[in-house]
Order: C-alpha cells, then sequence, then structure tokens
C-alpha cells in the first residue's frame, strides 16, 4: 500500500514499470511441472491437514493456502528432490502460524510423562495376532489418532499414515532424528492403546479385568 | 542380541531404517525367539492395520478444482 503524501509534496512521478511477465512459455511449463511434481502429493496434503486440523472444511482451505504458497516459491523448490516433503514443511508452518490457534487449544499434554503401555503383553495369551484390530473401523482409528497429542499426531501421521523417513519427519518437524524415533514409539503404543481400550469396551476382547 | 535390545529396535526394524548388520541380527533373534517373534508380529500387524484404515480419504474433485482454478489466475 502506498502511504499517503504529506502534504506540498510534488505529485508522484509514474509508477516504476512492472517486473517482466515471465513468457507465457515459461509460465506453461512452470504450470506443468507443478501439476507433475507437486499436485501428485494433493491427497497426502489433504490427509495429514485433515489430522492437524480436524475439521474437513479447514483441511480444504489449509491445503489450498500451501499450494498456492508452494506454487509462488516453485522456483525455490530444488527440482529432483523430495517434492513431499518439502510441500509438508510449508503446510506445517501454514498451520502453526494461521491455523493452529483457531482449530485447536494449545497443548497441555506433557507427553514425556506419558507412560508407554505394551498391549501385546496385555493380549499374548488370548490373541497374539491382534486380530482384534480386524473389528476396529476406519472413524474410529481416525478418531484415536485425532485424540493423540499434537506432537505424537504429526509423527504418526506422517511415518504410519504417508510412509515417510525418519529423516524426512525430522526434517518437516525440524526435530532431530532422535526424537521422531522415540515419539513414534511412545505414540504408537498410545495409539494401541487407545483402541485396545476401545476393543475391550465394544467387547472384541476380553480385557484383564483386575 | 537379548530380547530386550531386540524390542528397543522393534521398531525401527519394522520401518527399515536400521543398518543391514543390526537388521540381520534382529532377524536371527527373532527366527529363534518365538516370544520375540510373535511380539514383531503382532506390532507388524497393528502398523499395516494402521495404514490401511487411514489411506481410504484424499482431497475432494472440488478441492483439487479449486487449486487448479487458482492456479490459473496466478
Amino acid at each position: 500500500m502506498t502511504p499517503p503524501l504529506p502534504p506540498g509534496s510534488p505529485p508522484p512521478s509514474s509508477p516504476p514499470p512492472p517486473p517482466a511477465a515471465p513468457s507465457p512459455a515459461a509460465e506453461a511449463e512452470k504450470r506443468a511441472s507443478f501439476e507433475r511434481e507437486a499436485l501428485i502429493h494433493l491427497d497426502s496434503l489433504y490427509r495429514v491437514a485433515l489430522r492437524l486440523t480436524g475439521n474437513p472444511a479447514e483441511a480444504d482451505d489449509l491445503v489450498q493456502e500451501t499450494m498456492l504458497k508452494a506454487y509462488r516459491a516453485w522456483h525455490q523448490f530444488e527440482k529432483g528432490t523430495n517434492a513431499k516433503g518439502w510441500l509438508l514443511t510449508i503446510l506445517r508452518h501454514a498451520f502453526i502460524n494461521e491455523y493452529r490457534r483457531r482449530t485447536r487449544h494449545p497443548e497441555t499434554v506433557d507427553i514425556d510423562a506419558i507412560e508407554p503401555f505394551s498391549v501385546f503383553e496385555e493380549i499374548q495369551d488370548d490373541d497374539p495376532q491382534g486380530t482384534f484390530f480386524d473389528r476396529i473401523v476406519d472413524d474410529e482409528v481416525l478418531r484415536a489418532i485425532d485424540a493423540l497429542p499434537e506432537q505424537f499426531r504429526e509423527t504418526v501421521v506422517l511415518s504410519d499414515v504417508e510412509g515417510m523417513s525418519y529423516e524426512e519427519i525430522a526434517r518437516i518437524l525440524e526435530v532431530p532424528v532422535g526424537t521422531v524415533k522415540s515419539r513414534l514409539f511412545r505414540a504408537r503404543r498410545l495409539l494401541q492403546q487407545k483402541l485396545y481400550e476401545y476393543a475391550v469396551g465394544m467387547g472384541y476382547i476380553k480385557g484383564n479385568a483386575t | 542380541m537379548n530380547c530386550r535390545e531386540c524390542k528397543e529396535h522393534l521398531y525401527e526394524y519394522l520401518d527399515r531404517e536400521l543398518t543391514p548388520a543390526v537388521a540381520e541380527e534382529i532377524r536371527q533373534h527373532i527366527a529363534e525367539c518365538p516370544p520375540c517373534g510373535e511380539n514383531f508380529d503382532f506390532e507388524k500387524v497393528f502398523l499395516t492395520f494402521v495404514r490401511a484404515r487411514c489411506r481410504a480419504h484424499g482431497a475432494s474433485p472440488d478441492l483439487r478444482r479449486r487449486i487448479l482454478d487458482e492456479l490459473l489466475d496466478e
């Protein structure tokens, strides 16, 4: 925005010429490469956005904003490297800066205080193959993931839903690989525990009621 | 490798994040130790299950269209 001129200033000179517009051919090539390398990750971005925001409309907006930012910064993307990781980093920053405050309350959970629980030890005599998982439907699993503390939730989603490596997750979350490892361990155990308790509650499996 | 060490590397093994040498030690241990073998199988079932339950949901056609339209305007 142009600041108002102080009274008595000379009239502004003609505005500077706009920066040279890229040729239509270059613009078409940019679009084509963006569609080829970035848009193919749309489903992944949406899944992560949905788990971060917990709301489909917010997830749509977050993904749309991410894609627009990515398109504008496309010249910064190192061609041939991992576009999915690059896009998810943009998405996560947008989420932290603009959405988190609106969509979820700031976290008050001390994730270090959560004791890992071994479901396998509970069920190894009754159902060591974990067949009770088969009876748990999609929505229940998503609900259980959504109930995880945010740092666990994002780690589990990147790893177990999106299949990213520890190294890639560490880069996106900006934490050391060792942190990814320990969060993943505790996040998975907590998720298992929630699903196990749900299955016991539904009578899918006999709990060790004491 | 003993059971405790083996279990410490459980997820790294299933996530294929170990060096080939350590992964081989684990493979040998779980082949010879049925309780650890069962535990690893259980965790593998769990990870496969989580992935299968979460992959179905993707972006809507409407979102894809919105993004393509927006890029055209850029």
